[in-house]
């Protein structure tokens, strides 16, 4: 058998000497100061993340994680031999961490919905033609930016340390969440007569603004912070503009979603920059870069009138529908101003856009 | 019948939310304080409904707003508004397009949500289909209400 590898091998004579009586044994010591915890649920809830980082030295995460650089598992003993896998290389717990991460991955778990089974499909109605392409339009404009949320956290998420695993795992659901969301406007688009319309140079600018940014920090603020929160408020009104139930459960579900992500967002910058504070001018300056992208996008023409015909009640009424968007504009970057206060920021005085539309 | 509003109508409704578990598990988790709180002429009743896990686990009337939970997010309007919404509910069996939480909030009027930041704030957004189906059980309560905004202040 002289193509058997050296690894294949050593496993073969581990299985002869297991034969012989030879067992090792030896993992059994291992961790001792690990051993005997009892990791108990809070509630009827179950055994969450938050739960068993609270038992023994666990939950206790470092603020530089494991230079090994292998996939050890936190608070497990690490053989001197450990490869490194050489991808981890985000190991300043600052540049990922949210004090609410665990909290909002146990709630994401929890919260995880269908849009096969938790729409209510079969109570779509034809449309008069103008609403169900405004429908349309908003669903084909939303198919195309929502994944950004889920190729931002995916380009980031494998350099992430392991000793974070807490990140690794929201970011994971919120991955899962943008892909529901995707589809689900997807679905719509095509359920009820109609079908994708225009995509959006425009959207694409933020997208690349996005995709782009210089590390994960200032491409959370942009994306979480700026874009999902605008998204949120945008999914509220959406809520509010919905012709049927199928379209008001599908934004309610989704801004649901948003609202998790957003959290972690707002609560990252927060540590970021409690550790950083030499770090604000740059997070200025990316979202002085996604503001002025999010204002274009907004007023772009396949974004800013199928939800004016929506918000008006039809082509006829589309200046009612502006008119009630410019109240919603202005809300929903009143939110977002407040979310980066929440964060530690203040960029009432720097906003790069209008903090209201002009009236005429 | 159970006057609206009164802790007892409110107890209706934690009850009413908490009789169906699978469904709970199936909306998930919430863990939030929300203060009703309910405008008259002279006078404003305020209750703390609270959510941990899948349960809601306790409503209660609150003498003023510093009683309530810190983190506790407040939605609040006219007696007259959510008389209204209670009576859509009611008729409809859920709110209707213009009734949910929601819609009667988004434009902070006729009524509106606040917290002591956003991010307690957002809360309200983050378990909305909960709290729409919470309300929404408002159909099943047989309700009566003051015969006017000052008989509800008296």
């Amino acid at each position: 058998m002289s193509n058997i590898s050296p690894v294949v091998e050593r496993a073969l004579d581990y299985i002869s000497e297991v034969r012989q009586g030879k067992i090792d044994l030896k993992w059994m010591e291992a961790n001792s100061g690990g051993w005997g915890v009892k990791a108990m649920p809070r509630d009827d809830r179950g055994l969450g993340l938050e739960d068993i980082n609270r038992v023994g030295h666990y939950g206790d995460v470092p603020d530089s994680g494991s230079k090994v650089g292998s996939m050890a598992p936190r608070g497990s003993e690490i053989p001197a031999d450990m490869p490194s896998l050489g991808c981890y290389d985000i190991n300043d717990k600052s540049l990922v961490w949210a004090d609410n991460v665990a909290l909002l991955y146990d709630e994401a778990v929890a919260r995880q919905w269908s849009s096969a089974r938790d729409i209510p499909w079969d109570q779509l109605k034809p449309l008069p033609e103008d609403m169900e392409k405004a429908m349309c339009q908003l669903c084909t404009g939303l198919t195309e930016v929502e994944f950004v949320a889920g190729d931002m956290p995916a380009k980031w998420l494998w350099h992430i340390n392991h000793d974070f695993h807490e990140v690794k795992c929201f970011l994971a659901t919120q991955i899962a969440d943008e892909a529901r969301h995707m589809e689900v406007f997807r679905k719509r688009a095509l359920a009820n007569g109609g079908g994708l319309m225009r995509s959006s140079p425009a959207q694409e600018s933020l997208l690349r603004v996005i995709l782009e940014a210089p590390d994960y920090t200032t491409g959370s603020a942009l994306m979480h912070v700026l874009a999902e929160g605008f998204v949120l408020t945008m999914f509220r009104s959406g809520e509010m503009l919905a012709p049927s139930e199928v379209e008001k459960r599908i934004f309610r579900l989704c801004m649901q979603d948003e609202a998790r992500h957003v959290a972690y967002g707002t609560m990252h910058l927060k540590y970021f920059l409690e550790k950083h504070p030499e770090r604000a001018a740059d997070i200025h300056e990316i979202l002085r870069m996604g503001e002025e992208a999010i204002f274009g996008l907004s007023l772009d023409s396949s974004t800013a009138e199928p939800r004016a015909i929506l918000a008006g009640g039809g082509v006829d009424h589309i200046y009612e529908g502006f008119a009630k968007l410019g109240g919603l504009y202005t809300k929903q970057v009143r939110e977002y101003l407040h979310r980066l206060k929440v964060a530690g920021i203040d960029r009432t005085s720097q906003l790069a856009i209008p903090l209201e539309l002009p009236a005429n | 019948m159970i006057r609206f509003p009164s802790v007892l109508w409110f107890e209706e409704m934690r009850a009413l939310a908490n009789s169906d578990p699978e469904h709970l598990r199936r909306l998930g988790t919430v863990d939030l304080a929300l203060v009703v709180k309910i405008d008259s002429a002279d006078r404003s009743s305020l209750f703390e409904i609270a959510f941990s896990g899948y349960r809601c686990t306790q409503v209660r009337e609150l003498a003023d707003l510093a009683a309530a939970a810190p983190d506790a997010v407040v939605i609040e309007g006219p007696y007259q508004t959510w008389r209204e919404m209670v009576e859509n509910i009611r008729a409809h069996g859920h709110a209707d397009l213009n009734h949910t939480l929601n819609t009667l909030t988004i434009y902070d009027t006729p009524m509106r949500v606040t917290a002591r930041n956003q991010l307690d704030t957002d809360l309200f957004y983050r378990y909305q289909q909960n709290l729409q189906e919470f309300f929404d059980n408002a159909a099943k309560v047989p309700t009566y209400f003051a015969e006017s905004e000052q008989a509800h202040a008296a």
